[in-house]
């Protein structure tokens, strides 16, 4: 008896007729029957018969139909590389645990999105197959080396397909990395492919029509709201995830989004200014201090956390209000900074500008050789941290210039 | 179509129900919203989206889902203060509904089913909009019961529990308009098994389910809140799935005027074999009505639309033959041709018409090559419109060559059907992974007693009359006289109340409506408590219909419709009896009839007439 046969079970008087599925828990037998339904029937009360072996190809089925699929070129139209990473774009239910995973290559989105077609000629590329949370500064850096590969192959922009959770954190770091003189364009999708409402499909053409387009800057193309209508167009330093689950998750702070796309003329326009399609040559400077670390205070944080900070190149506290922590904490701080630790100040306020210089705390804290990130993210300025390290010649003027837009220099009112 | 005219065991009629029921539980399904209707002026915001079909866990798209998609359509949303972001698919679903699922299992018992070890919520891919997801939340809760009809026992194949669909409001330019309150409500559907053979049997088993569904006194009433679907077929047919039937008392006409239009088109099919009949390729003829006089194709021309035909080989007459009262097969094609964004269509069995003239029919059947003994279907559209349109006439003409297309359709109002979609398959089931499965404890639930039996439980026990006692049980207020009596309201007076008072209230234009449930245990609770006469209870509730915000107190007062005390009492009737004094003296009590309604007026139903009654005698007699 395995999963795709056509079995009977008796149960207690009652038949259950179906296929068998695989199924997520050992005391129960899964059944599809006749009209689509599952159900669980009890494994040890259960008598089965098979009645015909391997119906379906269960594993098959759900890794795609398996069909390769033959994409034509036209001279016509520009080339736009699908860097597929996993996550909810381009995901399908793992049906043993239950759980939604990323199964698909970059091929399979273009089957997955038949939207996509005729819009590009597209060069496909696995970089990885993760969930984005489980994603290291290493994919970080052999992103960025595959988008630089694609950039010189010819593509005309990038579209990386990417897990919602820690998009924010990747779109930084390449970013950084990054010269780009094209656009590099972020989407995922926050409801998962396998529903026919997801937002995948909305979030991927305007994603592709991005890339298309004249703004070569790192970009976050996600829904603007909730209406399947405008995708906005976030800078990938600015932008953040600030909603679980709803399709407009991702904000620029404070700031309006640097553009948006509409999906009905696919026409992009942007607020301000922005880097041009070729302005600049492709270079790539992906080297990363990864021995860094972000830590939130809390009130009353046991200061053993700054322990494990011991001999980290780098440390990014996200403190209050205007950049503090607690007094109790800055005797080991300036230990840290003594025994060569970059410490770098953001605030968990997330809109605003650090100031230690307003309170006594502050000072302490400057005193101690913190070094203030402006208005960076934390999680941007982690990331920014990793790569100043590794490439600037002077860290802390480097946390306070902005290298990728991460910095506003002048906090102008938004809303 | 009278009864005598098929014999339905020659025909071999099948026909099974599905009967979906509201359950009036505090939330809904998957989330805590209230699971309250409302008003679409009450919404507060809406948002738009679009949906594309998916394929299940084996990899399979369903044809109904496909067909949905080819109509490129935007859905636009109604949100309310009592909707959340799971119902605007922006939340993933909360766990299944205990209180739902405890009454689905009491339905499981009243129909003698075996409930499964684990219950698997699944998605079943709807993309007409009407789910948010692109997909309804439905999980089997129960299989094999039976229940008992006249003409003999029904199986019950599945119970199913799920979610409401959200409702459709109004189409707009761009797609529809759904509002998102009776999303999420759950639903129970129950399917029987194909045992049915006969139109009255089928009504009988719908009655039958209905009863049993209410005598859980957990399921909403009122329009709307049940409907029935009937899957109906003959020997020489096809499964023919009939949607939305609104009321029990259409059921038998649906299923006869299916069975009729069945016949039909079998008969239909075997004239067709027999003259050879064929369908040809559809061609564009939209020169041949270059000049028409035609609004229809006139206006589509203007637009820059086309004309397209289609040859029906050997169809001549057989495209306006009745099949349906007032329903010809070309009605049909006309469902299909709508289905794909055209209006309808016009075929040569009614042409010339409509501004079409002799000569161009005549051009028509030339250019498609046509005898005389074809018929010929055209749609003026939009060109792109118009192919797809074409080809959905040609396909379906095609299916009448083949006799009965197995379908889904949908009921109107007078009986008859029209097309929806085809039938939908195992492959748009795939499971709901947001939502853990559940094991069911089966042993937990009560079994209810059914309405049949409050009936004699309600005549024995409170001493109801039969007709009064079948009222109150079969009545929507069922649970809440059971609560009253409970709270020690006398029985009679509760359901005379609640059906006698209240049906009489509404025949005075009272909106009753507005009374809910705190009214009548407010009100009855004042008479319980020696507040209110019985005779107070009709003013009271007029006035809280009126005002439903106040409380029965208040409203009492104000009105003045407290009980009088003794003394008060007293002095009315003193007050009447003196007034009286030489009636009295003369006739005695003779006089008592028309002196107790005198008192009973002054006091205006803030006495009790057995009080009333009493004291007047008294002071009568004192006289006499």
């Amino acid at each position: 008896m395995n999963p795709g046969d056509r079995v009977r079970v008796e149960r207690a008087g009652d038949t259950y007729e179906g296929v068998l599925l695989p199924s997520s828990t050992d005391d129960h037998l899964v059944v599809k029957l006749e009209g689509g339904y599952n159900v669980g029937v009890d494994r040890a009360e259960a008598s089965v018969d098979v009645l015909e072996a391997d119906v379906y190809d269960v594993e098959r089925a759900q890794d795609g139909d398996g069909s390769s699929s033959e994409i034509e070129f036209d001279e016509e139209l520009p080339t736009i590389s699908l860097i597929s990473t996993g996550g909810t774009i381009a995901s399908t239910v793992d049906y043993r645990t239950g759980a939604v995973t990323a199964q698909f290559d970059a091929e399979d989105v273009l089957r997955a999105v038949p939207d996509l077609a005729g819009r590009a000629n597209y060069r496909g590329r696995v970089v990885t197959n993760i969930l984005s949370e489980n994603m290291t500064p290493e994919t970080w850096q052999e992103l960025a080396a595959a988008v630089a590969e694609e950039i010189e192959a010819g593509a005309d922009g990038v579209v990386v397909m990417h897990g919602t959770d820690t998009m924010q954190y990747s779109a930084s770091a390449l970013a950084f990395a990054l010269e780009t003189p094209v656009p590099v364009v972020f989407t995922g999708s926050q409801r998962s492919a396998d529903r026919p409402s997801s937002d995948n499909v909305m979030n991927a053409v305007c994603a592709v029509e991005t890339a298309k387009g004249d703004c070569a800057e790192v970009l976050v193309c996600m829904h603007a709201s909730d209406d399947d209508d405008t995708c906005a167009l976030h800078r990938g330093t600015r932008v953040r995830k600030n909603h679980t689950s709803r399709r407009d998750a991702f904000e620029t702070v404070g700031a309006s989004p640097l553009g948006e796309i509409d999906y009905e003329s696919l026409e992009a326009t942007f607020r301000g200014d922005y880097q041009r399609r070729g302005e600049t040559d492709l270079s790539i400077s992906s080297a990363l201090e990864t021995d860094v670390d972000l830590l939130k205070f809390t009130p009353g944080m046991d200061p053993a956390f700054l322990d494990v900070a011991d001999g980290k190149a780098g440390l990014v506290l996200e403190g209050t209000g205007l950049g503090h922590v607690s007094t109790d904490l800055i005797p080991k701080i300036t230990q840290l900074v003594e025994d060569g630790t970059t410490v770098v100040m953001t605030s968990q306020c997330l809109e605003g500008r650090v100031c230690d210089r307003v309170y006594d705390t502050g000072r302490d804290l400057l005193e101690a050789g913190v070094v203030e990130a402006e208005d960076t993210l934390p999680g941007t300025a982690m990331v920014k941290l990793m790569w100043a390290l590794a490439n600037a010649e002077d860290v802390e003027e480097a946390m306070g210039t902005s290298i990728a837009g991460e910095i506003t220099r002048r906090s102008a009112p938004w809303t | 179509m009278s009864d005598s005219e098929y014999d339905y065991e020659t025909l071999g009629l099948v026909a099974g129900l599905e009967i979906h029921q509201q359950l009036d539980t505090a939330t809904k399904l998957f989330c805590d919203c209230p699971t309250e209707l409302r008003d679409p002026e009450e919404s507060t915001h809406r948002f738009t989206r679009f949906l594309h079909p998916t394929r299940s866990e084996l990899g399979e798209l369903d044809q109904a889902a496909v067909e949905e998609s080819k109509v490129e359509r935007e859905f636009e949303y109604l949100a309310y203060d009592t909707t959340c972001l799971v119902e605007a698919d922006d939340e993933p679903p909360h766990r299944l509904d205990e209180e739902a699922l405890e009454t689905a299992l009491e339905i499981a018992q009243l129909m003698d089913m075996g409930v499964v070890d684990l219950v698997q919520v699944m998605r079943k891919i709807v993309v007409d909009g009407s789910n948010t997801s692109g997909f309804q939340r439905t999980s089997l809760v129960a299989t094999g019961g039976q229940i008992e009809t006249e003409a003999g026992p029904v199986g019950i194949e599945d119970l199913l529990l799920e979610e409401e669909s959200a409702q459709r409001v109004a189409e707009t330019d761009d797609g529809v308009r759904f509002s998102l309150d009776r999303l999420g409500i759950p639903l129970v559907e129950i399917g029987t098994s194909p045992d049915i053979r006969s139109p009255e049997q089928a009504r009988d088993a719908a009655a039958q389910i209905g009863m049993l569904l209410r005598s859980t006194g957990k399921v909403k009433r009122g329009l709307g809140t049940i409907r029935q679907d009937v899957n109906v077929s003959i020997a020489e047919g096809a499964r023919v799935e009939i949607k939305g039937v609104q009321s029990l008392d259409d059921i038998d006409d649906i299923v006869r005027n299916e069975v009729g239009r069945q016949v039909e088109l079998v008969a239909i099919r075997d004239e067709l074999e027999s003259r050879g009949g064929s369908v040809a390729e559809p061609i564009d003829v939209t020169e041949t009505f270059a000049d028409t006089d035609s609004g229809v194709i006139g206006g589509a021309l203007e637009a820059g639309g086309s004309v397209m035909a289609v040859r029906l080989v050997g169809f001549d007459g057989l495209v306006g033959r009745e099949i349906a009262p007032d329903r010809r097969l070309g009605t049909e094609f006309s469902d299909h041709a709508k289905r794909h964004g055209a209006g309808g269509i016009f075929h040569t069995d009614e042409l010339p018409a409509y501004g079409v003239t002799e000569e161009e029919v005549a051009a028509l059947r030339g250019a498609v090559e046509a005898t005389d003994e074809d018929a010929v279907a055209i749609v003026a559209a939009e060109t792109e419109v118009a192919a797809s349109a074409i080809e959905a006439v040609a396909a379906r003409a095609q299916g009448a060559i083949d006799g009965v297309p197995e379908e889904t359709r949908g009921a109107n109002e007078d009986g008859t059907t029209r097309y929806l979609r085809p039938l939908p398959g195992a492959a748009r089931m795939y499971p709901e992974t947001d939502v853990p499965p559940v094991e069911p404890d089966p042993g937990e639930v009560e079994t209810p007693e059914l309405l049949t039996e409050k009936v004699e439980r309600y005549a024995a026990e409170f001493d109801l009359d039969a007709g009064l006692a079948e009222q109150v049980a079969y009545g929507r207020r069922m649970p809440l006289f059971e609560s009253l009596v409970a709270d020690g309201v006398n029985p009679t007076l509760a359901a005379s109340t609640l059906e006698s008072t209240v049906t009489e209230l509404r025949r005075d234009d009272v909106p009753v409506e507005n009374l809910t449930d705190r009214h009548f245990e407010e009100v009855l609770g004042m008479v319980t408590d020696g507040d209110l006469p019985n005779e107070g209870v009709t003013d009271l509730l007029t006035v809280l219909a009126g005002e439903p915000a106040q409380s029965a107190a208040d409203a009492a007062e104000a009105a003045g419709l407290g009980a009088a005390g003794d003394d008060e009492v007293r002095e009315v009737v003193l007050e009447v009896v003196e007034r009286n004094g030489p009636q009295v003296e003369e006739e005695g009590m003779q006089a008592f009839s028309g002196l107790m309604g005198e008192c009973m007026g002054a006091l205006r139903g803030k006495a009790d007439g057995d009080l009333v009654s009493q004291l007047l005698r008294e002071e009568i007699q004192k006289r006499a």
